[in-house]
């Protein structure tokens, strides 16, 4: 027995004064008030049996004092905060890794997999020993320590309490490597990872985890489950006719039986399209709905079983996604004269399509704050402060260096993933003659002639505001008669008003998301599904933050600087994920090609803090001296 | 009021005063003549306020014969005898005398005690009372009315006086008294016997606590060929004391002291051994056909008066 509270010296002293000041009190109390009577004889009849007790009377007075001592002598043990010496040296420092990715909400053990695996928990907190530390950390897309490693149980609970589950799959390594990092020179180091054991391999790109001489455990929570999920999501505007859409689903069966179930396709919240779908044990069903119409912000899709029953796992029955905001945006197209300029301009039908003259375009670039501009053959002395795409620039305004020329140049090399080369298709556009184009520092060649060598289609920006610089002129080309020019012009029209970010029909949760903003921004809020609202940081013209749950989210932003952008965004968020969907309870678990074991025992209920018995047997001794009090035992 | 009467201890001293003032008061003399009154209406015929004693003297009412001896006056030699039997024998005639009562008031510190509701009602102040009722009856039936105060030895004495008019001497000496000392009845009436040859009602007001038992001073006054007449002055709330806990109780005369942790099953006890102690001292004297009346003093003192006339032996 040790103590480690007070020291046994400063327990005495404490117990010597306080009981000396207890005993004066007693004797004190023991002077009785004097009262005159007529005639004490009379007293003497009734207390003449009492004689014989007076003895006894005594020894319980002696007894009250006894109690009040020992009464005492539990309080100051208790400050001494008692332990058995053995429980010191052989505690634990445990790391519980609570599983709380979208698998963890399936049913399939009541209420939840994620309550059955807190009562786990909680028993372990409640059979921690004495000396035994332990941290709770919520394992989903990222690790979260709840609270600091500590041996208070009252906590650890409440701790416990405060883990939610998320939509997304759970980042196993990287909560291993936390663990670890955590357990680091510990003693007696153990992770517990409490989950239905759907975590993928223990590694990522740094290589496998290593747990070093941490003990690993498994607490396995749920069973099989039957499920059917959304896995697969996407919608998007046609380039050519932006008022239709089409979507595409997969939809995966990861139980052990045939389901049937019911497809439903909601457009800004109205029902669009109903399907029945059957599908197979294991089967992943794709299907894509084309020249869809009648949504014009959001689309949704929610899946049932035709039987009205509800498969386990709920996250995955519903998704979302947003169709492409459309606005009109205003085009000033600089030019002596192009009808192939203008005819791609006239497809789009939310485009404002003003042009002038090259003489007139001074007054006209004042005139309106413009989304596009587009110089056919010209090249103003600088840049407007608004986007611009350069047909065959020339002179010392162009955004970027015009060099020598060339003679029937290509696109020998094509960065067919940038956004304003989408759809096309240029590798056999024939061109009479160009020039070389020069990007400067952070501008993107999109296109390249000789090998590579010789750019001639160069994106990039310039005091904020995009551009893209064609190095030939399109008439001295077949590129016109070609599907590829509308969209082509069509494409860096989007690019430039940021359309293309708005495509992204939603986010995976579990990932870290960056939603573009204006430049100028520099902080915005994010309104989640369940009606909150957190402030996000906002880097390089996107607010970046990792989201977790499916839904609609929208993103508010206001500029510092007076008279700046402000406004709002909408995007979407899905878990469409099938190893998540696979929900499935494995048997074990394997990290470090080790199997994990089971926990040490936990014995619940029983506390090693002697000192709350302690002051439990001073609340009970309290009660008998009251009760014995009040019933004259001990007076 | 003077400049002293703001004093504390100058105040209580007034405030005493006053109380005994109180004790006879107009409204207490109104009840003194009322009871007077009643005395002769309700004995009248069968009890005259004259008394008469069994010796033989100087009286008109025939009582016995006796041999002649020399020295006799011959005016009382019944000549119709000595015709007829040739005897001489002297006639005896009741000799008509006044009756003496004492008022044997005790004056122990247990007197003083309880009086819930003041100075005025402490079972002194009701024995007073009691005293001075008593006194003004007899006074008024022309009889010699003598105040003794006891407590373990006779403290104090009015003398004997008759007539009603000196029933404000009874009242000076009465208020003049406060209650001290022990109760030793045995040894005061010894004193008390020693000093009163002449034979009288002896009306004994007190609240019977002696240690020593009340029986001894009963029994020297029946055994001196005193009528005793006992009026018990009881307090009920000596009998229900408002004690609660662990007190240390003495006695206020002898000081003894006892340790009693008091309860409700104390306080019954000791109301049981109360009402024991009121019915040994009533069995005592019914044994003994000495007069009792208990008086307590939640009743009202003239109501108390037609009692102990009722119960008769006080006036015969």
């Amino acid at each position: 027995m040790i103590f480690a509270g007070l020291p046994l010296a400063e327990l005495a002293a404490i117990f010597g004064a306080v009981g000396l000041g207890v005993a004066v009190l007693y004797v004190l109390k023991l002077r009785r008030r004097v009262v005159a009577v007529p005639f004490a004889p009379l007293w003497e009849r009734i207390l003449r049996d009492k004689e014989a007790t007076s003895l006894f009377s005594k020894l319980k007075r002696l007894l009250s004092l006894f109690m009040q001592l020992a009464l005492l002598a539990l309080l100051v043990l208790a400050l001494g905060d008692p332990r058995a010496a053995e429980s010191l040296v052989r505690g634990r420092t445990i790391v519980v890794l609570m599983d709380a990715s979208a698998s963890m909400q399936a049913t399939d053990v009541t209420p939840s997999r994620l309550s059955v695996a807190k009562d786990e928990v909680r028993k372990m907190i409640r059979g921690l020993g004495g000396a035994d530390r332990m941290l709770v950390a919520q394992m989903d897309a990222m690790v979260t320590p709840l609270g600091p490693m500590t041996g208070d149980t009252s906590a650890l609970e409440r701790e416990l309490g405060e883990v939610a589950p998320t939509d997304a799959r759970a980042d196993f390594p990287r909560a291993l490597r936390f663990a670890t990092d955590v357990l680091r020179d510990a003693d007696r180091p153990e992770v517990i990872v409490v989950s239905d054991g759907a975590l993928g391999p223990a590694s990522d790109a740094a290589g496998a985890v290593h747990l070093g001489d941490a003990k690993l455990s498994y607490v396995r929570v749920g069973k099989e489950g039957q499920n059917v999920g959304i896995t697969e999501f996407s919608v998007r505007r046609y380039p050519l006719d932006k008022g239709r859409y089409e979507v595409m689903f997969e939809l995966t069966n990861t139980g052990a039986r045939v389901e049937d179930v019911e497809l439903q396709l909601l457009g800004d919240g109205a029902l669009v399209d109903i399907t029945k779908l059957r599908l197979q044990p294991g089967e992943r069903l794709p299907r894509f709905y084309p020249q869809l119409s009648g949504a014009s912000r959001t689309l949704e899709a929610k899946i049932a079983r035709v039987d009205g029953t509800h498969d386990d796992l709920a996250a995955d029955d519903h998704a979302f996604a947003l169709l492409p905001e459309r606005r009109r945006a205003r085009v000033l197209v600089v030019t002596a004269g192009n009808a192939y300029l203008e005819a791609a301009l006239l497809l789009d039908e939310y485009l404002d399509v003003t042009q002038v003259p090259p003489a007139g375009y001074a007054a006209a670039v004042v005139a309106h704050p413009w989304d596009a501009v587009v110089f056919d053959g010209v090249t103003p002395a600088e840049m407007p402060k608004a986007n611009a795409l350069y047909l065959d620039p020339r002179g010392p305004g162009s955004p970027v260096k015009v060099k020598e020329a060339l003679k029937s140049p290509g696109f020998d090399r094509l960065d067919r993933r940038h956004p304003a080369l989408r759809f096309t298709a240029l590798d056999d556009v024939n061109i009479a003659a160009g020039h070389r184009l020069e990007p400067g520092e952070g501008d993107k060649v999109l296109g390249a002639s000789n090998d590579g060598a010789a750019p001639i289609l160069v994106a990039g920006s310039r005091g904020g505001y995009k551009f893209v610089a064609v190095g030939f002129d399109v008439r001295d080309s077949d590129l016109p008669l070609r599907p590829a020019w509308p969209l082509f012009v069509l494409d860096c029209i989007d690019w430039f008003d940021d359309e293309d970010a708005r495509y992204l029909s939603s986010f995976r949760t579990g990932e870290v998301w960056r939603i573009p903003v204006p430049a100028s921004v520099a902080a915005a809020t994010v309104a989640w599904p369940d009606g909150s609202t957190r402030a996000v940081a906002v880097h390089e013209g996107r607010a970046v933050m990792l989201g977790e749950h499916s839904g609609f989210y929208r993103v508010s932003y206001r500029s510092p600087e007076p008279g700046g952008p402000e406004g709002g965004t909408t995007f979407a968020a899905n878990l469409l994920d099938p190893a998540e969907s696979a929900i499935a309870s494995q048997d074990r678990l394997f990290v470090d090609g080790k199997d994990a074991g089971e926990t040490s025992p936990f014995h619940l209920g029983v506390r090693r803090e002697i000192w709350m018995y302690l002051l439990l047997a001073a609340a009970l001794l309290t009660a008998l001296e009251w009760a014995t009090y009040h019933r004259r035992v001990t007076v | 009021m003077s400049l002293f009467d703001v004093l504390p201890w100058r105040r209580e001293k007034k405030a005493v005063a006053a109380v005994e003032d109180d004790l006879f008061d107009d409204e207490f003399q109104r009840k003194l003549e009322y009871l007077a009154l009643v005395s002769r209406r309700v004995f009248a015929g069968r009890l005259r306020a004259e008394r008469r004693t069994k010796k033989s003297g100087s009286g008109i009412e025939f009582a016995d014969h006796r041999e002649y001896q020399p020295g006799d006056d011959f005016r009382s030699l019944d000549w119709n005898v000595y015709q007829r039997f040739n005897r001489l024998l002297v006639r005896l005639y009741e000799e008509e005398e006044d009756l003496a009562i004492y008022l044997i008031l005790d004056t122990s510190a247990s007197m003083a005690q309880g009086g819930e509701g003041g100075p005025a009602t402490t079972k002194l102040a009701y024995a007073k009372r009691v005293a001075a009722a008593l006194a003004y009856v007899g006074l008024a039936n022309l009889d010699r009315v003598s105040i003794v105060t006891t407590s373990d030895r006779v403290m104090e004495r009015m003398q004997e006086t008759r007539g009603k008019a000196r029933i404000f001497k009874a009242f000076r000496f009465l208020r003049g008294l406060s209650a001290e000392g022990t109760t030793d009845l045995g040894d005061a009436m010894k004193t008390f016997v020693a000093q009163n040859k002449r034979r009288g009602l002896a009306v004994l007001i007190s609240d019977l606590y002696d240690p020593r038992g009340v029986e001894r001073g009963v029994n020297v006054l029946r055994y001196a060929k005193f009528d005793t007449f006992i009026v018990h002055v009881v307090d009920p709330a000596d009998g229900r004391p408002n004690l609660q806990g662990d007190v240390l109780v003495y006695d206020c005369e002898t000081g003894d002291e006892r340790e009693v942790t008091v309860t409700a099953k104390v306080l019954s006890r000791f109301a049981d051994a109360y009402r024991g102690y009121l019915g040994d001292v009533e069995r005592f004297c019914a044994t003994h056909q000495v007069p009792y009346v208990a008086a307590s003093v939640d009743v009202p003192f003239d109501e108390l008066i037609l009692r102990v006339f009722r119960r008769g032996g006080f006036l015969r």
